[in-house]
C-alpha cells in the first residue's frame, strides 16, 4: 500500500528535478541570450565594440569565455573617407581584407574595449553588411544560433544608385576644379587651356565609365547588360553633381569602386592641373649647323 | 498469436513534474532578462554621468551589473560642431545616441574598468531635465 506520509526528502528531490535544475538552465540561457533576438528565429545580432583609441568594429561578438579577450567574428570596420565623394566622413570596410590577411576571429582584450552596443538590424552597417554578403554570394547555414542576414533586392539597389551618384560627385567635382583653374590668368594660351581641359574631361568620363563597368560586374550583371547599363546609366549622370545628397554607407565592394574612382579622377585632375599652370618652356634655339674646318692642304 | 503491446502514456506525476520544469525554466529566463544582473541601487538620482577612461562621457541611467560590465540606458553625450568662423567656439548640443551609422540600440554595456568616475545629476541640472523632457 502506498504510503500517504509527507517525506521531505523526497519532496526536495522532486523541487531539485523539476524547479530548481529547470530556473538554473534558464537563467543560464536567459544570461547568454537576448529575448529579442532568440537563436533560430530571431533577427541577426550584431554588436558594436567600441575601443579606446576611437576604433570601432562591429561583428558577432562571443564574450562568453573568462579569459582576457573577446572573439569578434565576421568583423567589420570605419575607415576614413573624409576626402571621398561618398558625402560621409567613413566608409565601411571588410576585416581580412589588408596586406596582411587576417583570418577570421578577431580576439579583442578586454581591457581595450570602451564599450559594446548592439547593432540595429535596419541600420546603415547592418544594411552595407549585408549588401556586402549579397556580393559575396555568402551562403549562411540554415541552421545557424545566429544567422547572418542577407540584403534584399530593394537595398541592393539602393547601395547600386548610392555608389553611381558617389562617382558622379567625384566627376562633378574635379571637373568643377578644372572649371575654376580656367578662370585664372593662366601661363598659357586661351586654346592651349581649351585642349588640356577637353582632354582632361575626356579622361575623366573615361574613369567614370570603367568605374560604372566595374560596378556592373560586382553586382553580377552579365557583359551584354553591362555594356548597355555603363553607356545609359554615363549618360543620366552627366551634368549631375549630387552635391547635396545625404550619402549612403556602401558595402566595402562598392565603395572600393569609388575608392579607387577618386584615386583616378585625381591623378587624371593633377596631371591637368600641372599642365594648365605650368608655362610651356619655349624652344631654345637649334644651333646653326657651322661649316665645320676643313683641313688646310699644306704646300 | 504474439502478445498485443499496450501503449503506455506518461503518468500524470511525470506530465505534472514537466510542467513545473518549463514553468521554472521560463520564470527564470524572464525574470533574468527583466533584472539584467543589474545591481540595486537605492536614493540615487534619476540620471548619471559616467566618465570614461579615454575622456569621453555618457551621460543616461547607469546601473552597475554583476560581472565585467556595467550598463547604461538612454544614452547621451555632447557633441561639439566647429561652425564657420575657426576663431569661435565650438557649437554644443546634447545628443541621444542611436542616430550613428549603426543606429546603436537602447542598452550600452561598459567595460567598469573603462569608467573612471559616475556622478549622479541633480534633478535641476540642464542635462537631466533635457533628458527627461526628450523622453516624453
Amino acid at each position: 500500500m502506498r504510503s500517504l506520509r509527507f517525506d521531505p526528502v523526497r519532496v526536495a528531490g522532486s523541487v531539485f528535478r523539476w524547479a530548481l535544475v529547470p530556473a538554473i538552465i534558464g537563467v543560464l540561457v536567459s544570461a547568454n541570450v537576448d529575448a529579442r533576438a532568440l537563436p533560430l528565429i530571431g533577427v541577426e545580432r550584431q554588436s558594436a565594440v567600441l575601443l579606446l583609441d576611437g576604433q570601432a568594429y562591429f561583428g558577432h561578438l562571443d564574450e562568453s569565455g573568462e579569459s582576457g579577450t573577446l572573439v569578434l567574428r565576421d568583423a567589420y570596420y570605419f575607415q576614413d573617407a573624409k576626402a571621398g565623394p561618398t558625402n560621409l566622413g567613413v566608409g565601411l570596410a571588410k576585416r581580412g581584407t589588408e596586406a596582411h590577411e587576417p583570418a577570421d576571429g578577431m580576439r579583442i582584450n578586454r581591457d581595450k574595449v570602451l564599450a559594446i552596443e548592439r547593432v540595429g538590424p535596419n541600420s546603415a552597417v547592418a544594411r552595407a553588411v549585408g549588401v556586402q554578403r549579397e556580393l559575396a554570394n555568402a551562403s549562411p547555414p540554415t541552421i545557424s544560433l545566429n544567422r547572418q542576414a542577407i540584403a534584399g533586392l530593394e537595398v541592393l539597389t539602393a547601395q547600386r544608385v548610392g555608389t553611381e551618384h558617389a562617382i558622379a560627385r567625384g566627376y562633378a567635382g574635379n571637373a568643377d576644379q578644372l572649371a575654376k583653374l580656367n578662370d585664372l590668368v593662366l601661363p598659357i594660351s586661351k586654346s592651349e587651356a581649351e585642349t588640356i581641359t577637353l582632354k582632361a574631361l575626356d579622361d575623366l568620363r573615361s574613369v567614370r565609365r570603367s568605374a560604372l563597368a566595374a560596378l556592373a560586374r560586382t553586382v553580377g550583371m552579365g557583359a551584354a547588360d553591362a555594356d548597355l547599363y555603363v553607356r545609359t546609366t554615363d549618360t543620366q549622370l552627366e551634368g549631375k553633381s549630387f552635391a547635396t545628397e545625404q550619402g549612403v554607407l556602401l558595402a566595402p565592394d562598392l565603395y572600393s569602386i569609388v575608392a579607387r574612382a577618386t584615386t583616378l579622377y585625381a591623378q587624371v585632375g593633377d596631371a591637368a592641373s600641372k599642365l594648365l599652370t605650368q608655362p610651356r618652356s619655349t624652344p631654345t634655339p637649334a644651333p646653326s649647323a657651322t661649316p665645320a674646318p676643313t683641313p688646310t692642304k699644306r704646300p | 498469436m504474439p502478445p498485443r503491446r499496450r501503449l503506455r502514456l506518461p503518468s500524470l506525476r511525470l506530465l505534472r513534474g514537466l510542467a513545473l520544469a518549463a514553468g521554472a525554466f521560463l520564470l527564470a529566463f524572464v525574470i533574468t532578462q527583466w533584472w539584467d544582473f543589474t545591481v540595486p541601487a537605492l536614493g540615487r538620482g534619476g540620471y548619471q554621468a559616467v566618465f570614461l577612461a579615454n575622456g569621453q562621457t555618457y551621460f543616461g541611467r547607469y546601473y552597475d551589473r554583476i560581472g565585467a560590465y556595467a550598463k547604461i540606458e538612454d544614452v547621451y553625450y555632447l557633441q561639439q560642431t566647429q561652425g564657420a568662423d575657426p576663431n569661435a567656439a565650438p557649437d554644443t548640443r546634447l545628443v541621444r545616441r542611436g542616430s550613428e551609422l549603426h543606429a546603436p540600440e537602447n542598452r550600452m554595456l561598459v567595460p567598469k574598468s573603462a569608467i573612471l568616475f559616475v556622478e549622479d545629476l541633480k534633478d535641476s541640472s540642464p542635462i537631466a531635465r533635457f533628458m527627461h523632457e526628450d523622453k516624453k
